[in-house]
């Protein structure tokens, strides 16, 4: 009698949030709200990303970005926030890494600060409510 | 008070509830009221400063909030600690920044206050020389109230 083996899952898919060589993306999460946070980790958590560190302010997110270096493959970076909003501390990484991955999470209404975003080098923009689906299009279209 | 600052954070509220609460929801009658009135157990305020200035509550029992935050985060949470509160607070971001935006395109600028959460028991707010526009939304988690005293400058 034939058994699971034998019968190889055809839906069986690899997680997006690995790399063609096995490793996972990893993922910093810039936010000061615990809510958007928590539901940005489990998202990219469930598709097999690591999350490698969160911060609650721009400045905390820059000193992070910094001491992972060049481990860091993607950044999530809200626009307002405290002590430093998303929009300096981006300009702050890519000062420091011109090629890094930041894609920038915004409440409606802040057209201006996401334009202003993708002219500094922001690769993309999620405008909140997230859901599972925008999240994942606009970060693999960033990173991929 | 004019019943057009009301629509957009009606709708909003409409709008965004539907999309992460995903709840049954309907608009109850909308009153008006010029002297001090309760607050409901946890209620979140945003300050509006512009061509129009005052605040908007979204007010509702713990309950209520309790529901909604962990239908949010999708689990169940037991008490109203710092991550129910972040996301009663990122749900009055969203329905704020949503009306706020309809509000510009009808030519009114003015910049918010990042939204305050205040919890307790016997609160009320009073607004001077403003009358406040309340319409109640009930949702399969509970009442919600959304409190809005704005005028011209």
């Amino acid at each position: 009698m034939k058994n699971k083996q034998d019968f190889p899952n055809i839906n069986e898919r690899t997680p997006e949030g690995q790399k063609p060589d096995g490793s996972k993306y990893r993922v910093l999460i810039v936010d000061d709200s615990m809510f958007v946070t928590k539901q940005i980790s489990q998202i990219l958590t469930s598709e097999g990303f690591d999350v490698i560190g969160t911060a609650s302010d721009g400045q905390e997110g820059l000193d992070m970005y910094k001491e992972q270096y060049p481990n860091v493959d993607l950044v999530t970076m809200d626009i307002t926030m405290p002590k430093m909003d998303g929009v300096t501390a981006l300009e702050k990484i890519i000062e420091f890494d011109k090629d890094a991955s930041v894609i920038m999470i915004s409440a409606l209404g802040k057209q201006d600060l996401v334009k202003k975003s993708l002219l500094i080098g922001a690769k993309n923009y999620i405008v909140k409510p997230l859901d599972r689906a925008k999240v994942l299009e606009r970060i693999l279209m960033s990173i991929k | 008070m004019r019943v057009e600052y009301i629509n957009p954070f009606v709708e909003a509220a409409f709008n965004i509830l539907k999309e992460v609460v995903d709840s049954d929801i309907k608009r109850g009658e909308l009153y008006l009221k010029s002297t001090s009135q309760p607050v409901l157990g946890v209620a979140a305020i945003v300050g509006l400063a512009g061509d129009v200035e005052g605040r908007v509550l979204f007010d509702m029992n713990e309950a209520t909030a309790l529901a909604i935050a962990g239908q949010m985060n999708g689990e169940e949470l037991s008490a109203f600690d710092d991550l129910a509160k972040a996301t009663i607070t990122e749900l009055a971001n969203m329905i704020t920044a949503q009306a706020v935006t309809k509000l510009h395109e009808l030519g009114f600028t003015f910049d918010l206050t990042p939204p305050a959460i205040f919890t307790g028991e016997n609160m009320e707010v009073t607004d001077a020389g403003v009358e406040a526009l309340i319409v109640p939304i009930e949702l399969s988690q509970g009442k919600m109230e959304i409190n809005v005293a704005v005028r011209e400058r």
